[in-house]
């Protein structure tokens, strides 16, 4: 379970400070899919980083899993991260010299997983597991960036605008792909986005706006990812 | 517009290199200049003497001289990929807006800016140093030597260089820019477009990241190298010097190659942790430590290091004994030379301290790379 109580974040540029999370308190429990939904610049990213450890709140406490992330030291946010966390991004972040294998195992060595192959075989890049980044579409960039995540087998996985580089069919096929996964394996997932529609397909939808939450709900049926508006 | 004067003159890596080899160049040909003009001057038991010192002048001049041209002119040329790569949309928007590639090139010139300054420094310098160099060359029986200002050798070493350097600069651009502007908008780079390299049996992931970072980046090995080369071949040498001509001579020597070396490892390392900070973020984010990520980004560079060391002794002791055995043959002060095995194991043992310390520091810089800055851009 996630809990994080009046979190407070701001960015200093020079001699002026923005204040982008302002007393944010959220709840996320295990094995939920949460949709963080804002605007650009509402600072649901920020919160996504401050949720999964990758930058510390200014203010406020965090506990993830009983851990308390506000109280730990860079090491101990590294190790956290390591062991509980997987990411997927927008830019999807690959490692360009190295192969679709390559990047998979970036995240399976650190679970020790020995299975990664499987893993690409799930996305559907087997054949191009030797294959480096420049060679493949978008969507497929970003399932290696799925598999990448997957292969450290994390308890917690933050997605940051999955398919906010792709096309409809494409985007589409990656969030049905995520939501299936994401059942059977059960992780909790928390993605952010702007796209309204993409909330119907989550337990929870916090919406934010600029640095609040203005509005927490529950859907009572999750819609799948080709019964949504696009 | 796309380089800014201040870009220009951020290559402070060049200038050094360029005020090192005009500083030699500069007392050693105006050494030689005026030398010839006393000939007829020189006894003849000092005609060997008065030969050899101006065959060495000429030979040092060529082989340092050339030598850090060549380094300036592979310097400059990475100088601008680094800066193409690291402006590619930037650039990109420029072209999709229309502007051609030639316009787009010639702000560049600004590169030639550094070489100007770096020359300029380096000439004065030498100048500065000639009546030192002239009164360490004297021997028994040369005539005193006129110090003369060569004006031909001002127009050599810092015009000329100047223009020739900024011509270069937007040459390379021109030509790096025939990319299509689509390309460059996307950030496109000439590394992901190689085939990948197929290791025979499977290794490690941070093993494997280790070779594919050492072998994707070539030109950073080189440098790695290169700066090993300068450490090991300028401070061997510059002991030998003190011992075989003089203690100025070893100095200047010495100088010269702390100098380049460092500068040239704080340009690798630099460019290293630059081209592989989202490596470093990526990994960052996973949970990787800046121990493992420092190991995998620049473990690799302990072998490339290694080779310029080696490579460095061989290529030091080879040019002293070509110029006791060749160049001053038949001068009788000249002492005898051999290889100086106590100052290769103190020098060896300094390399592996500071090359070592370098690692831990650029370790512990690319340790603060965030995933978080990436995604900002």
């Amino acid at each position: 379970m996630i809990v994080a109580e009046n979190i407070t974040k701001s960015y200093t540029n020079g001699k002026t400070v923005t204040p982008v999370l302002k007393d944010v308190s959220l709840q996320i429990n295990d094995g939920e899919f949460v949709v963080i939904l804002g605007a650009s610049g509402s600072g649901k990213s920020t919160l996504l980083s401050v949720l999964s450890g990758l930058e510390k709140a200014d203010g406020g406490k965090i506990t993830v899993g009983g851990e308390e992330l506000s109280e730990m030291t860079d090491k101990q946010l590294t190790d956290f991260r390591k062991r509980t966390v997987g990411f997927v991004f927008q830019q999807y972040f690959l490692l360009p010299h190295l192969t679709v294998e390559g990047n998979v195992k970036l995240g399976a060595n650190l679970a020790n997983n020995q299975d990664y192959a499987k893993i690409i075989e799930a996305v559907g890049l087997g054949e191009k597991s030797r294959r480096r980044p420049a060679e493949l579409s978008g969507g497929e960039q970003q399932r290696v960036s799925i598999a990448r995540a997957l292969a450290k087998k994390p308890s917690l996985l933050f997605l940051d605008e999955p398919t906010g580089a792709l096309d409809e069919e494409t985007g589409r096929g990656i969030l049905d792909y995520l939501t299936k996964l994401q059942t059977e394996l059960k992780f909790t997932a928390v993605m952010v986005t702007h796209n309204p529609f993409i909330a119907d397909m989550a337990d929870t939808v916090i919406k934010m706006n600029s640095g609040r939450i203005a509005e927490t709900y529950k859907n009572k049926t999750r819609k799948t990812a080709y019964e949504i508006g696009w | 517009m796309t380089v800014s004067l201040k870009d220009g003159l951020k290559l402070v890596g060049i200038s050094i290199i360029c005020a090192c080899a005009v500083f030699v160049c500069t007392f050693f040909l105006s050494y030689y200049l005026d030398a010839l003009s006393v000939r007829e001057k020189v006894a003849e038991e000092a005609i060997p003497l008065y030969e050899s010192q101006l065959l060495s002048s000429k030979l040092t001049c060529l082989i340092s001289g050339l030598c850090l041209v060549l380094v300036c002119v592979v310097l400059l040329l990475f100088y601008v990929k680094l800066y193409l790569d690291g402006h590619a949309k930037q650039i990109g928007i420029l072209k999709a807006l229309g502007y051609a590639n030639g316009k787009i090139a010639l702000g560049f010139w600004v590169f030639g800016l550094s070489v100007l300054l770096g020359c300029a420094v380096g000439f004065g310098g030498g100048y500065a140093m000639t009546p030192v160099i002239y009164h360490q060359m004297d021997g028994k029986g040369l005539p005193e030597i006129p110090i003369t200002f060569h004006w031909e050798l001002f127009v050599c070493f810092v015009i000329l260089p100047a223009f020739l350097f900024a011509a270069l600069a937007v040459l390379y651009a021109y030509i790096k820019l025939r990319l299509p502007a689509s390309e460059l908008l996307r950030g496109k780079t000439e590394l992901a477009k190689g085939k990948a390299h197929i290791a025979k049996k499977e290794r490690p992931f941070l093993r494997e990241l280790f070779w594919e970072t050492l072998r994707t980046r070539k030109a950073l090995a080189f440098f790695v190298a290169f700066a090993c080369f300068c450490f090991s071949a300028m401070l061997q040498m510059s002991v030998s010097m003190m011992d075989l001509a003089s203690a100025t001579m070893g100095g200047i020597v010495l100088g010269i190659g702390v100098l380049l070396a460092v500068m040239s490892l704080l340009l690798a390392f630099t460019a290293i942790t630059a081209s592989n900070e989202k490596t470093v973020a990526v990994m960052r984010a996973n949970g990787y430590t800046p121990v493992q990520c420092g190991g995998a980004v620049l473990g690799g560079y302990h072998i490339p290091a290694a080779v310029g060391f080696a490579v460095g002794t061989v290529y030091q002791y080879g040019i002293l004994r070509l110029m006791v055995d060749l160049v001053f043959k038949g001068v009788e002060e000249m002492k005898a030379y051999s290889f100086d095995v106590e100052t290769f194991f103190i020098v060896l043992a300094a390399f592996i301290v500071l090359f070592e310390l370098a690692v831990c520091a650029f370790t512990y810089k690319m340790g603060k790379a965030s995933i978080r800055k990436l995604t900002a851009e």
